[in-house]
């Protein structure tokens, strides 16, 4: 018996010629062993058919814009063009430094948030309190509550098929969505990315722990893995939070980080409405 | 940095004719989920596209399949600590639960890996053995160790996993 990982080498011709000869001179022979490759290879097609490279093209493109791959030519010149390279190696560089220490950092964990009698109407009123906080403002427009000079963005995706659309605030959500968020700081802070359930859950998308990690400003970041949502109820909201300080995140008193006149609070609220 | 992004693409465009369908096989295998393996393969390919200048390309099938080995059990350990659901064999959530002080979490080493042709993680090297049957010769083989430099890997792991007998 052939294991699936040998063949899977015989079919893109890697294995050593000699192992190769010996498989071929058996799919010769085998009728089995012969149906078992014409299976995947028909597998073969038809992932390619339904997965074609252009896909991926588009996403490698849009890592190029992402980050300055590819900038070295068409459609800019003179000094500028130097100057502006030169900014994106370096800010290529810097997001590249970031990546490896920061994305260490990107697991989600879930936080349960303290019980107490009181937890019900805080996990709603941290839901609910975009006008104060946020509401308007959650793509990183000017804010009450935002640093002078900061302005970060947050992004929430979901996953539709084999592409994704972007989630605007109070948008509809239901249990097994796929979430992928995106974040960009213009200046160097700190920044964590948690949400928020209806079932007072707190679930920290980055972080180290409950603290802020250090972010650099650059292009719009996305975080290595989508996040599916399960089954809590009403709402889940995502909260991009930004300091130029260090800080970190009380699960138990949420209601105090975000209302702290040093940090900035992004978030974007998705309600949850049931079925598939 | 890129210097010829057309040559790049066509470099890409010619990997993942030849091999998309391997990795998304592999995908699927270790994370049941046909959604997820899409993802997890176009992200296999997109680190690979990252990296195009440092990595070497000699062994595409080699590189491919542990960099998406790597992943999924990244991606199991995730969901696994995150709580969630994790439709796994026994074994592959074992090893991908397994501590190691050189990939104490993960990611960040998965990025240094990339980058050089440093041995695989222990992790890796346990389910090409354990999972995958290939003999520790070829297992040494796939990775670029020594036969014992590959079972000193797995009777390190092997300490912290009781269930798993290095042969």
């Amino acid at each position: 018996m052939i294991p699936d990982w040998k063949l899977e080498r015989y079919l893109t011709g890697d294995l050593p010629e000699s192992e190769m000869r010996e498989i071929r001179e058996m799919e010769a022979t085998d009728e089995i062993f012969a149906g078992r490759v014409k299976m995947l290879r028909e597998d073969n097609r038809a992932i390619l058919k339904k997965m074609p490279f252009e896909r991926l093209s588009e996403k490698m493109e849009a890592r190029e814009l992402g980050s300055g791959r590819g900038m070295n030519g068409a459609g800019m010149n003179g000094a500028g063009n130097v100057v502006s390279f030169k900014f994106v190696k370096i800010a290529a560089a810097a997001a590249l430094v970031l990546a490896v220490v920061s994305v260490a950092l990107f697991s989600q964990r879930e936080i349960g948030l303290a019980q107490s009698a009181n937890d019900g109407a805080q996990v709603m009123d941290v839901a609910m309190a975009d006008a104060a906080l946020t509401g308007d403002n959650a793509f990183g427009e000017a804010s009450d509550t935002r640093i002078k000079g900061l302005n970060a963005r947050m992004e929430v995706w979901k996953k539709t098929g084999d592409s994704a659309v972007q989630l605007a605030n109070l948008s509809e959500v239901r249990e097994g969505d796929e979430i992928q968020l995106r974040y960009a700081v213009p200046e160097k802070c700190f920044g964590m990315l948690f949400s928020l359930d209806g079932n007072g859950t707190l679930t920290m998308h980055m972080g180290d722990g409950s603290q802020a990690i250090a972010l650099e400003p650059g292009k719009m970041t996305t975080l290595p893995f989508a996040y599916k949502l399960d089954n809590a109820p009403k709402f889940e909201k995502f909260f991009f939070v930004t300091s130029r300080d260090s800080f970190d995140v009380d699960a138990s008193n949420l209601d105090a980080l975000l209302k702290n006149k040093n940090v900035n609070a992004v978030s974007v609220n998705l309600r949850k409405v049931e079925g598939k | 940095m890129k210097g010829n992004n057309q040559a790049d693409r066509e470099k890409m465009s010619g990997l993942y004719e030849t091999y998309a369908p391997m990795v998304f096989r592999r995908c699927q295998y270790m994370l049941r989920d046909e959604s997820e393996a899409q993802d997890m393969m176009q992200e296999v390919f997109l680190r690979v596209f990252d990296r195009m200048d440092s990595l070497d390309l000699s062994q595409p099938s080699s590189l491919l399949w542990n960099t998406a080995t790597r992943l999924c059990l990244n991606r199991i350990r995730d969901k696994h600590r995150r709580g969630l659901d994790v439709d796994s064999s026994e074994l592959l959530l074992t090893i991908a639960c397994a501590d190691e002080e050189d990939d104490s979490f993960g990611a960040q080493s998965v990025l240094a890996k990339l980058f050089s042709k440093e041995p695989e993680s222990s992790r890796t090297i346990a389910v090409l053995h354990y999972v995958d049957g290939m003999t520790l010769e070829e297992t040494a083989r796939e990775v670029n160790l020594s036969v014992s430099g590959v079972r000193k890997r797995l009777r390190g792991l092997q300490a912290k996993l009781k269930n798993l007998e290095v042969k």
